[in-house]
C-alpha cells in the first residue's frame, strides 16, 4: 500500500495535464468534477481495499484526455476557440513558422539558402577564383574562349590549377542499375575537382586517362545518389546510361559539394573536342600569396602575348568564389538596411504611434521581442521565397543572365521587405500593448458630419480588457493620431468571459 | 416530421443507467463497464441535448470530501429513453438494477 499515495498524485497530475486541453472558461468546473470523482473513488478504495484500484483509477484519469478533447473540439466551441486562438500572438508566430517549414519542405531543405549562407564546401575557398572577361562599359560579356584556358594551363605562373566547364547546366536522363532519374548535368574538365581538392566518399574524381576512354564518365552528387539511387553502395559496379548512351560512374561527391549551381546532380567528363571552339566558364586555384589584381594582369598579358588580343574596352576579371556566392546576400542585406532605416525614420517622426504609455518594463520587452521575432520570420520567408523560387542565376561566372536574374530578385526582395515590414508594423499597431492579443470589437464613435466639433473614429478593445485603441477617421497632421488608452483593473469584470458569453452567447 | 432525439446504443445505455439512479460519472462506469473516455463525452452530449441535467451535490451530503456533480434525466430525456428502448430491445436486459437509497 506504500505506493498508493503516489497513484493519487499521479492521477491528479494526469487530470491537471488534461485540463489544459479544456477551454479556459470551462476548465475550473471540469477539473472540479474530475477531482471530486477521483477523491470519492479514492476514499471508497481505501475502505474496500481493492488491489487493482490504483491501475483502474489511472486508466480512468487517462480517459479525461478524451473528455477534455471533446470539450475543445465539440462543434459549438470550435468557432469560439478558433477565434480566440487566431487573436493570440503565438498563433501568428506558429503560422509564420509553419510557412517557413513548408517552404523548406517544398524546396528540399532550402539548398540555395544553405549554399549562400554557409561557407562553401571547398578547401581554401579564398584561393579559388572564377576568371571571366568583362567589358568595361557594359560589364556583360563574361565568356572566355577555350583556347585561352590552354594558354593559362601551359604557362601561367599565378595559377596552381585551372579547369574549364560548360557553364550552363542541362537536363539529362540517367539510368543506373534499373533506377531512373532526371537531373541537371554539367560538362567539366578532369582538372576541375583537383582545383577544388574534393575527396569523394565513394570512388574517385576524374583523371586525365578517363578522357581518353570510349565511355562517358560521370560523377554523382551526394543528394542524387541518396535520393534517386537509394544510397546504393555498389553503384560504381552497376551498368549506367546517360540519355541512352553507355556511361561509367566514377564516384560520388561529398554531401555538401555543389558547383556551379546547387541543383546539378551529375558531372560529365568533357573531352577536348566537346569544349574546343566553345566559350567556357573557367575556375582556377591561385598560388599562395598571389593577389587577384596581379593574377588579372598576368593572365591578360599571357593571352595578349599568345594571341595578340588587345583587350580594348574590356578586361579579365578574377573573382574569389566565396565573394561571388555571398554577393547576392550583401545586396539583400543592403536592401534590408535601407528599408529598416526608412521604417525607423517613419516611427521616429511619429507617423506610426507605437508608444506604450502606462505599461511596465516586462510588457515593453515582450512587445518589441514579439515585433522582432515576427519581422524576422517574415523576412526569412521572403528570403527563402526569393532565393529558392525565382529562376536560378548562373552562379559561375557572372554574366548578363546572372545580372538580370539577380537584379529582378533584388527588386522583388526590396519591394517584399517594404511590404512585410509595413504589414508587421500595422499588425503590431492593432494589438493590445499588454497581452499582445489582436484587438477586437470595433466600434464607430462620433458623427462623420461633425468632424470639426467632435472626435470621429473607431475604437478597438483588448479581449482581456487591458485597454482601448482610438483610431481617428481622418488625419489632420503627419503625426499618427492613433492613441492607446490603458484601462485599470476595475474594468476587468466587464471583459470577463462570463460577461462576454452573456453578450455574444 | 420526426423531432424525437435518436440516441446511439451507448448513449441510450448511459441514459437508462442514470434513470435507474446511478447518477455520478464514476458510478456509471462501474455499472456499465464503459471507459471514462466514452462515458464523459456521452454525458456532455446528453446534457447539451437537454436529455439530462447536472447539479453539484449539497455540502451536507458531501461532508468532508469535495462535492460531486450528479446527473438527472429530464422529461425530454425520459421520452427519448422510451423511444430508445423500443429501438434497442436488448437495452432492458443490459440495464442495471434500480439503485436503492443514496441520491
Amino acid at each position: 500500500m506504500e505506493g498508493r499515495p503516489i497513484t493519487l498524485s499521479q492521477c491528479r497530475m494526469i487530470l491537471r495535464v488534461a485540463s489544459w486541453i479544456v477551454p479556459r472558461r470551462a476548465r475550473a468546473e471540469w477539473l472540479r468534477e474530475w477531482d471530486a470523482e477521483l477523491a470519492f473513488a479514492w476514499q471508497i478504495s481505501q475502505t474496500a481495499d481493492q488491489s487493482s484500484v490504483g491501475k483502474r483509477l489511472r486508466w480512468r484519469c487517462c480517459g479525461a484526455f478524451l473528455d477534455a478533447a471533446w470539450y475543445r473540439c465539440n462543434r459549438e466551441d470550435v468557432r469560439h476557440t478558433s477565434k480566440q486562438w487566431s487573436e493570440m500572438p503565438t498563433f501568428l508566430l506558429l503560422a509564420l513558422l509553419g510557412v517557413l517549414l513548408l517552404f523548406a519542405a517544398l524546396s528540399g531543405d532550402l539548398p540555395r539558402m544553405r549554399s549562400i549562407l554557409l561557407s562553401p564546401p571547398y578547401s581554401d575557398p579564398q584561393r579559388i577564383v572564377t576568371i571571366s572577361r568583362t567589358e568595361v562599359i557594359s560589364s556583360a560579356e563574361w565568356v572566355v574562349p577555350y583556347s585561352w584556358v590552354d594558354i593559362w594551363r601551359r604557362q601561367e605562373p599565378a595559377l596552381e590549377g585551372v579547369a574549364a566547364y560548360s557553364w550552363r547546366p542541362r537536363g539529362v536522363a540517367v539510368m543506373i542499375g534499373g533506377r531512373h532519374a532526371n537531373v541537371q548535368s554539367v560538362q567539366v574538365e578532369d582538372g576541375l575537382f583537383q582545383v577544388f581538392r574534393v575527396k569523394p566518399p565513394l570512388g574517385r574524381t576524374f583523371q586525365p586517362s578517363d578522357a581518353r576512354g570510349s565511355r562517358i564518365c560521370l560523377l554523382l552528387s551526394y543528394e542524387t545518389w541518396r535520393r534517386n539511387f537509394a544510397g546504393d553502395a555498389d553503384i560504381l559496379q552497376k551498368k549506367a546510361t546517360i540519355d541512352g548512351q553507355e556511361a561509367t560512374i566514377i564516384g560520388v561527391l561529398p554531401a555538401r559539394f555543389w558547383f556551379p549551381s546547387s541543383n546539378v546532380g551529375v558531372w560529365r567528363l568533357a573531352d577536348e573536342k566537346s569544349l574546343s571552339g566553345e566559350v567556357v566558364g573557367v575556375i582556377a586555384r591561385l598560388r599562395p600569396r598571389v593577389s587577384e589584381r596581379w593574377a588579372e594582369w598576368s593572365l591578360q598579358r599571357d593571352v595578349s602575348n599568345a594571341t595578340g588580343e588587345s583587350f580594348w574596352g574590356s578586361s579579365l576579371q578574377v573573382w574569389p568564389v566565396q565573394e561571388r556566392i555571398r554577393q547576392p546576400l550583401f545586396s539583400y542585406v543592403l536592401a534590408l538596411c535601407i528599408t529598416l532605416l526608412m521604417m525607423t525614420l517613419v516611427i521616429w517622426s511619429g507617423r506610426l504611434n507605437l508608444r506604450l504609455p502606462g505599461t511596465g518594463t516586462v510588457a515593453v520587452c515582450r512587445w518589441w521581442s514579439f515585433f522582432a521575432i515576427k519581422s524576422l520570420l517574415l523576412l526569412l520567408i521572403l528570403l527563402a521565397a526569393v532565393v529558392e523560387f525565382t529562376p536560378e542565376p548562373y552562379v559561375f561566372p557572372p554574366g548578363k543572365a546572372t545580372f538580370i536574374v539577380e537584379s529582378v530578385s533584388l527588386w522583388i526582395f526590396s519591394a517584399g521587405c517594404v511590404f512585410m515590414l509595413r504589414w508587421s508594423l500595422s499588425d503590431q499597431q492593432s494589438r493590445c500593448r499588454v497581452c499582445l492579443r489582436r484587438l477586437v470589437l470595433p466600434a464607430h464613435i462620433g458623427r462623420s458630419g461633425c468632424l470639426l466639433l467632435s472626435w470621429v473614429g473607431t475604437e478597438l478593445a483588448c479581449p482581456e480588457g487591458h485597454g482601448l485603441l482610438h483610431i481617428t477617421e481622418t488625419d489632420v497632421c503627419w503625426r499618427d493620431p492613433t492613441q492607446w488608452t490603458q484601462l485599470d483593473r476595475s474594468w476587468e469584470s466587464l471583459f470577463s468571459e462570463e460577461s462576454q458569453s452573456e453578450v455574444f452567447g | 416530421m420526426d423531432t424525437s432525439v435518436k440516441l446511439s446504443h451507448t448513449s441510450a445505455l448511459i441514459l437508462q443507467t442514470i434513470s435507474h439512479g446511478y447518477c455520478y460519472g464514476f458510478d456509471i462506469m462501474d455499472v456499465t463497464g464503459l471507459p471514462s473516455g466514452t462515458v464523459y463525452p456521452a454525458l456532455r452530449r446528453l446534457e447539451r441535448e437537454r436529455l439530462i441535467h447536472s447539479k453539484w451535490e449539497s455540502e451536507a451530503l458531501a461532508q468532508e470530501r469535495p462535492q460531486r456533480k450528479y446527473y438527472r434525466v429530464t422529461r425530454l430525456g425520459n421520452g427519448a429513453l422510451v423511444s430508445a428502448v423500443k429501438r434497442y430491445p436488448l437495452l432492458e436486459r443490459l440495464a442495471p438494477e434500480t439503485k436503492t437509497g443514496g441520491r
